[in-house]
């Protein structure tokens, strides 16, 4: 867009465009620059919007002298990190989380590894059905599962639908991590297994029979030589569901009665706590949303190859 | 190894490891069909009992009524699913919610249907929700897989910055967008109301503006979800056809109409279902951004119905699956397809 003669500069601009690849490509660049841009501050704002409320200071938030559009903080109120653990024991609601994050994470490996290992390595009737009725059962929302899921936790006789057969009365299992743990459990096992068939359906298999001929047992095959050398499938399926327990809402919220974290209410509670004091603090409610968010962050940052991998061989077993 | 599987268990009479070596023994022995299946006991297990049980338990609940009242509960057959359909059930639901929507005028001067009524029925709120969000994420999630299937400088931390949002629990998603058009501590309220996008005062109480909200807090979160999945189908695309096509003197546009996109389409397809099997869910970003009586949708009406009229809750639950059915028969068709 160089000369600006009688045409004017517009109409030149666009003739070269038209014409000429190199300012074309150049034109591309810019725009692509642009998307770009945006794409950015819109997913990066809302993060931007939590710093500026936690740091400004609670009853400046209330007078709302936000000035627009250059939203910026109003003061530098770091306190407010340190009272999100004073008024409410805060840490203690993440290390619910993260514990019960990190059991369902166990169980789920373990038992997707045996199933990742049978979907992915061997041939036997019915193993397309079954892996369509896991995935079935997967999408159903957690809401059909509420309300007898709710009647066992609370210790009532879990009977056989329909026959009327009482089978067993279950011990009372809200406020512990069971009654969260078990529905993560079974919500988050199908993307594992997915994830792991893909994986462990890839190791040769003369790498198997090597180990087989050495003297393993099939199952020390799977523990010695296919996990092993699937790490990253299993570290890719740990931090999915890794994450997909801590952000998860709708067990945390119901199965832990009361927003307690002795009743193993996790991360929900612990936010939603900051509501219900004689004053709604909304530069605490903030502050922690913050603090909450890092763990993932890091997780994004440090994994993202894994999540990638994952999420697309999850979905579109690839 | 193999002394840590549990099963099979050995008999206590037995020496231990001699039970071992038997227990591992027979399963060494047993046919492939039989070691597969012997594997899965633990998914069986799981599944059957947290997944598999509820549902069907589920769907006989929702033929009681008086399930948690005092005295046994009582048979009522299919009434719940007919209440819900006839709107007999709605006095139930809190707020002024419906399960369908009522009388669906369409007024003279104003050729769409009455939006308003629209908005207080649980299937319409959630279809509406559905539909819409999906749209719009797999819009910009095209929008982002193409800036991040270029090659350029600092790809990896664009990266990381479009995935972030997908990875944030719901509740500081919901408590974000709940804080942005807080009232007293919001300042969104302000920009948006003089254009009449969401409500003036009591936005979060305001249904349109609370499905608004809820449906742009979606977008934000998964549109990184759909990006991935499109990344993913755009990146098995053979680069030769492109250079092929450079030759032949195709346009960028040409590229994409002719090449990229009737290659992405069946990734597009299998990942719009996804979403909307999984938008359909929708209950806590509604829950914390406004709430369950504000925007009221399948999942909502479950959980504020389930501790009071639990055979009715049921009925609504299982509604909600059969809607959800729907969407999992197009995916299962797709990977029945492409065979297993």
């Amino acid at each position: 867009m160089a000369s600006e003669t009688s045409d004017g500069p517009l109409a030149r601009w666009t003739q070269g465009v038209i014409e000429d690849t190199e300012q074309r490509n150049r034109l591309y660049r810019s725009l692509f620059y642009v998307v770009t841009l945006f794409f950015l501050v819109t997913t990066l704002f809302p993060f931007y919007w939590l710093l500026v409320l936690a740091l400004t200071p609670n009853s400046l938030i209330r007078q709302g002298n936000w000035d627009l559009p250059f939203l910026r903080p109003q003061g530098f109120n770091w306190e407010a990190f340190v009272e999100v653990f004073q008024q409410i024991p805060f840490h203690l609601y993440v290390f619910n989380s993260f514990v019960l994050a990190l059991i369902t994470t166990v169980i789920v490996l373990f038992i997707a590894s045996l199933a990742g290992y049978v979907f992915g390595r061997l041939e036997f009737p019915g193993r397309g059905v079954l892996m369509l009725g896991i995935l079935a059962i997967s999408y159903f929302p957690p809401a059909a599962f509420l309300v007898p899921l709710f009647e066992a936790f609370t210790g009532n006789v879990v009977v056989l639908p329909f026959v009327g057969v009482e089978l067993f009365k279950p011990p009372r299992l809200v406020n512990t991590p069971g009654a969260m743990v078990l529905p993560f459990s079974a919500l988050f096992l199908p993307l594992s297994i997915f994830i792991l068939t893909t994986f462990y359906g890839q190791i040769p298999e003369g790498l198997e029979d090597a180990a087989r001929v050495e003297g393993t047992t099939r199952l020390g095959a799977l523990f010695r030589v296919i996990i092993p050398l699937s790490a990253p499938g299993v570290a890719t399926a740990s931090v999915l569901t890794f994450i997909a327990v801590y952000n998860e809402y709708f067990f945390s919220s119901i199965m832990a009665l009361s927003n307690q974290p002795e009743q193993w209410s996790p991360l929900v509670g612990g936010i939603l706590s900051y509501q219900t004091q004689y004053t709604t603090s909304f530069n605490l409610m903030a502050a922690a949303s913050v603090i909450g968010v890092l763990p993932v962050v890091i997780l994004v940052v440090v994994a993202q190859e894994r999540i990638v991998s994952g999420l697309t061989a999850g979905a579109l077993k690839e | 190894m193999s002394a840590e599987e549990p099963e099979s268990a050995p008999t206590r009479e037995s020496r231990k490891s001699g039970a071992l070596v038997s227990a591992v023994r027979w399963m060494e022995n047993l046919g492939e069909t039989g070691f597969a299946y012997l594997l899965l006991t633990p998914v069986f297990i799981l599944l059957g009992a947290i997944a598999l049980y509820p549902l069907l338990r589920t769907f006989e609940l929702s033929l009681y009524t008086n399930v948690i009242g005092v005295g046994d509960a009582e048979w009522v057959g299919f009434e719940h699913y007919v209440d819900l359909f006839t709107g007999e059930a709605d006095s139930n639901f809190p707020g002024t919610t419906q399960f369908l929507w009522g009388d669906v005028t369409v007024n003279g001067e104003f050729p769409f249907v009455h939006v308003e009524r629209l908005l207080r029925s649980a299937l319409a709120v959630t279809l509406i929700f559905t539909v819409v969000s999906v749209f719009f994420e797999t819009l910009i999630g095209f929008g982002q897989a193409l800036v991040l299937d270029q090659d350029f400088y600092g790809r990896r931390w664009v990266r990381v910055a479009i995935i972030i949002p997908w990875a944030i629990p719901i509740v500081i998603q919901g408590m974000i967008f709940f804080l942005m058009f807080h009232p007293s501590a919001g300042f969104a309220t302000d920009i948006l109301a003089p254009y009449g996008i969401v409500a003036e005062t009591n936005t979060l109480n305001d249904p349109a503006s609370g499905l608004l909200l809820a449906i742009v807090a979606d977008i934000w979160k998964t549109s990184a979800f759909m990006a991935l999945l499109i990344l993913a189908g755009l990146q098995s695309i053979d680069r030769s056809l492109y250079d092929v096509a450079k030759v032949a003197g195709a346009s960028r546009w040409q590229q994409f109409r002719l090449i990229t996109f009737p290659l992405i389409l069946p990734t597009l397809g299998v990942a719009v279902l996804f979403r909307t099997i999984d938008a359909m869910r929708i209950y806590g970003l509604i829950d914390i951004s406004s709430s369950c009586s504000v925007v009221p949708s399948l999942s909502c009406m479950v959980v504020s119905t389930f501790t009071t009229q639990r055979g009715l809750s049921s009925a609504v639950a299982f509604v909600t699956a059969g809607v959800i059915a729907i969407a999992v028969l197009g995916v299962i068709y797709q990977q029945y397809r492409e065979g297993f």
